[in-house]
């Protein structure tokens, strides 16, 4: 049996009386572009946060290459890469500063960083900027700078929490090749984004999260079927898109918004 | 869109209906913010620490107040009015180098968040003025010109009211001058190239200030020079004189003397300028808070000579976590003008308070003694802010250290690595501008002391400031000297432990040199400088247990935009 990627059991976590995450268990095979997908609140960055240590659970166990990882598993954090909410940069470094920052963090050598800085601000198209801080770089470039750093050391499993917010549409097809690259290569990527076309036509999996809970978990085809078998007209059910799969599940599909805020020109 | 024509009647302007609305809506929003802070421990604790804070300065402020009221009671009960010039001069200099002291301690609300609201920029003006407005400078300057006119009161009470509109316009002139050159010092220097200019100003400026002291020193030594040095001294003072009744504090006093003299008319020709001095104070102000009012940001770059690429070999440049540390911290210092404004400032004062200990002889238990050690002490205060919190300067890269495969050990033993190395620097500094200001050496036992309660200070520094690191972290604003957000919490415990460990220095310097034995000061020293070091590596070995611990506070906190 191959080890997973990542295996969550009960995963929990609680802030005083409000259960972000709700014993959540799933698991991620090796090499699977996986979405995890959720409304605002669901507790998607939550659950990011806990895979990647950044947060410690309430109760519940995660796994990381069949191992079990923790704030202190070191050797595990060398194999995962993480774009987290808040980008985690340092603005008072230029790009190229940074990045070998970030490399030498995670144990590469001089030679190695230095030549992968090289590499990754050429591909991010940011080889221009080197002068510049980060903390004058746009969002969009920040963000890549951030996916950037994510992948310097090479990992495994890479965490990204939307990471296509506010990149613009070359550097977006950009990343998707990027990405894609990785998993033909055997990387493993777990993915919360808002824009589901962008689930639809990358992840072969997808996991969704609402009010804490997992509510859906398996491969798109798997989704569809299931919303499919529970809407009438079997025709029409098998094209519907990642977008209403999603709103049928969390249970959003039928409110009419059009009703309310009425003084809304 | 009906709502906003609804409210057509709405009227603009800093007293109009709306920002009335809006003035009423901030202090809401403040009032909630202040009470939700209570929710928490550490909210409780900072309202504690603020509360104990400001009952210092306002005693302080009442006692220079009443020092204030004092003198003008006596300069014009005896009529001596050309001494008044020289009371408002030192309440203007009070009231411009107290914020710079305390920079580091108080709490400033931003108001760039405000921008995105329909605000117009006569009540961001008026914003920028309330807002912090009850900080120590004012309070204490504030007392001060209570205190005069009180004086005057007591003095001459047919000039209570005339005291009252000076001593109001002199107030108003002050506030706004420390809040124009704290916002156009953000402004200047969050540009790297007017950061390098003003760095070599003030490093010259200390060089051309220590001509002086050898000067004057070379003076008392030549009495027939030193009459000759008074009367060229005199003349360029009576210049000064002459000039100084044309500046604000000058022209403050001239203001009540003409009063005093029954000559209103003249009287209000100063109170006229004085206030034109006001008025232009403003505008100063204005100009600046404009740039911030139509977005300017102060994390502007200067314009880049070319886009090019290159690889700077660093003596840091070594591989492994450790030297990518220490790098990181060097580069970001270099372009962190809070925290370089931090470590020079306290090099001006140390030049300024050096001038105490001054010819004050160099035997054993001479005051001279202490001097070295009570500079480095002030030296130290400079280092508050990375030593107490070093992770504050992070922001959002704090996620990365935890993200990382490396020990939060590793890089809090490298952050401590560097800012000793930053202290060394420092220390040579402060020990050649006090030797150079007093004149001389203290005696080789007191260096020698010295050093050793330095071997001390450090650790407990690095070990409690570890702990306050990762325990009472708040977030700073690099692109910002002026108002950061701090912790009142932090800095007071922070001054607590310097002021204890000065304190033990110079108790048992004190007791040492009481019984002639100032050399004996080094051993015990030296035990304490072990017993610290113990304890600081025994904090660095519990860093990643309490990382741990708190991680998620350290996040909440440094990863936070608001």
């Amino acid at each position: 049996m191959e080890i997973a990627a990542i295996q969550t059991r009960g995963l929990t976590r609680l802030f005083g009386e409000l259960t972000a995450v709700d014993a959540v268990t799933f698991s991620v095979a090796q090499g699977q572009f996986f979405g995890f997908l959720g409304p605002n609140g669901a507790g998607k960055s939550t659950t990011i946060k806990m895979l990647t240590g950044l947060l410690e659970p309430s109760a519940g166990t995660v796994e990381i290459l069949g191992k079990a990882f923790t704030a202190a598993s070191l050797d595990l954090k060398r194999q995962i890469g993480v774009v987290p909410e808040g980008m985690a940069l340092f603005g008072r470094l230029t790009a190229p500063e940074y990045l070998r920052f970030v490399g030498r963090m995670y144990g590469l050598d001089r030679e190695t960083t230095n030549q992968r800085t090289d590499e990754l601000l050429d591909f991010m198209q940011l080889s221009d900027e080197t002068r510049k801080l980060i903390t004058d770089f746009s969002h969009g470039m920040q963000k890549k700078l951030a996916l950037a750093a994510a992948v310097i050391h090479g990992p495994k499993v890479l965490f990204l929490d939307e990471p296509f917010e506010g990149v613009d549409a070359i550097a977006a097809g950009m990343l998707k090749s990027m990405l894609q690259r990785m998993i033909s290569r055997g990387a493993t990527i777990f993915l919360t984004t808002h824009v589901l076309e962008i689930v639809e036509r990358l992840c072969s999996h997808v996991a969704i999260i609402s009010q804490g809970r997992l509510v859906a978990n398996g491969s798109i085809e798997e989704l569809r079927a299931g919303v499919a078998s529970s809407l009438p007209g079997s025709e029409a059910s098998q094209r519907l898109t990642l977008e209403e799969i999603f709103l049928s599940i969390v249970g959003a599909v039928g409110q009419d918004a059009a009703q309310e805020l009425s003084w809304l020109a | 869109m009906a709502g906003i024509e609804s409210r057509a009647d709405l009227r603009w302007g800093p007293f109009g209906s709306m920002a009335r609305a809006q003035y009423a809506a901030l202090a809401s929003m403040r009032w909630s913010m202040f009470r939700n802070s209570q929710r928490t421990t550490r909210g409780a604790m900072e309202l504690g620490a603020r509360t104990v804070a400001f009952a210092f300065y306002f005693l302080f402020g009442l006692a220079l107040g009443a020092g204030f009221g004092g003198g003008t009671y006596a300069i014009a009960a005896s009529g001596k009015w050309e001494l008044l010039s020289g009371l408002f001069w030192a309440l203007f200099v009070m009231w411009q180098v107290v914020p710079v002291t305390l920079a580091s301690f108080q709490e400033h609300f931003d108001m760039g968040g405000l921008l995105r609201f329909p605000i117009g920029f006569g009540t961001f003006f008026l914003l920028h003025l309330i807002f912090g407005l009850v900080d120590a400078s004012t309070m204490m300057g504030g007392l001060c010109c209570v205190g005069i006119w009180v004086g005057m009161m007591f003095a001459r009470p047919d000039l209570f009211a005339s005291t009252a509109v000076v001593v109001a316009i002199f107030a108003a002139f002050n506030i706004l001058l420390v809040r124009a050159i704290a916002a156009w010092m953000d402004r200047w220097l969050a540009q790297r190239r007017t950061r390098e200019i003003v760095g070599a100003l003030f490093f010259v400026g200390l060089l051309f200030l220590q001509l002086l002291n050898p000067a004057y020193w070379s003076s008392q030594k030549h009495p027939h020079m030193s009459s000759r040095t008074r009367a060229e001294g005199l003349r360029w003072l009576n210049k000064a004189n002459s000039v100084q009744h044309w500046l604000p504090p000058g022209l403050a006093a001239l203001d009540l003397q003409r009063s005093a003299a029954a000559r209103p008319l003249a009287a209000m020709e100063a109170a006229s300028l004085l206030g034109i001095y006001v008025l232009g104070v403003g505008g100063v102000l204005g100009m600046r808070l404009r740039g911030e009012y139509h977005g300017e940001n102060f994390g502007d770059a200067p314009a880049r000579r070319r886009a090019e690429r290159r690889t700077r070999s660093w003596l840091l440049d070594g591989s492994g976590p450790m030297a990518a540390v220490l790098e990181k911290e060097a580069r970001v210092l270099t372009r962190a003008m809070p925290l370089i404004y931090a470590l020079a400032a306290p090099l001006l004062m140390v030049f300024l308070l050096s001038g105490l200990f001054a010819n004050r002889g160099g035997g054993q238990g001479s005051i001279s003694s202490f001097s070295l050690m009570v500079a480095l002490a002030y030296a130290l205060v400079g280092f508050t802010q990375l030593f107490y919190n070093n992770l504050g300067p992070e922001g959002p890269g704090i996620q990365l250290l935890f993200l990382s495969p490396t020990p939060m050990r590793t890089v809090m033993m490298a952050k401590n690595l560097f800012h000793m190395l930053l202290f060394s620097v420092d220390a040579v500094l402060v020990c050649f501008l006090a030797s150079l200001r007093i004149g001389g050496w203290p005696a080789p036992a007191a260096i020698a002391a010295t050093f050793a309660w330095l071997l001390f200070a450090l650790p407990v520094h690095l070990a409690a400031g570890n702990l306050f690191s990762l325990n009472m972290p708040y977030r700073m604003n690099l692109g910002r000297i002026t108002r950061q957000r701090g912790s009142q919490v932090s800095a007071l415990l922070s001054m607590l432990i310097q002021l204890g460990v000065l304190g033990i220095g110079v108790g048992i310097l004190v007791v040492c040199a009481y019984f002639h034995r100032l050399w004996l000061a080094v051993p015990v020293f030296l035990v304490l400088a072990a017993g610290a070091f113990i304890a600081w590596m025994r904090v660095l070995n519990s860093i990643d247990g309490i990382a741990a611990r708190r991680r998620e506070t350290l996040l909440a906190t440094l990863v936070r935009t608001d």
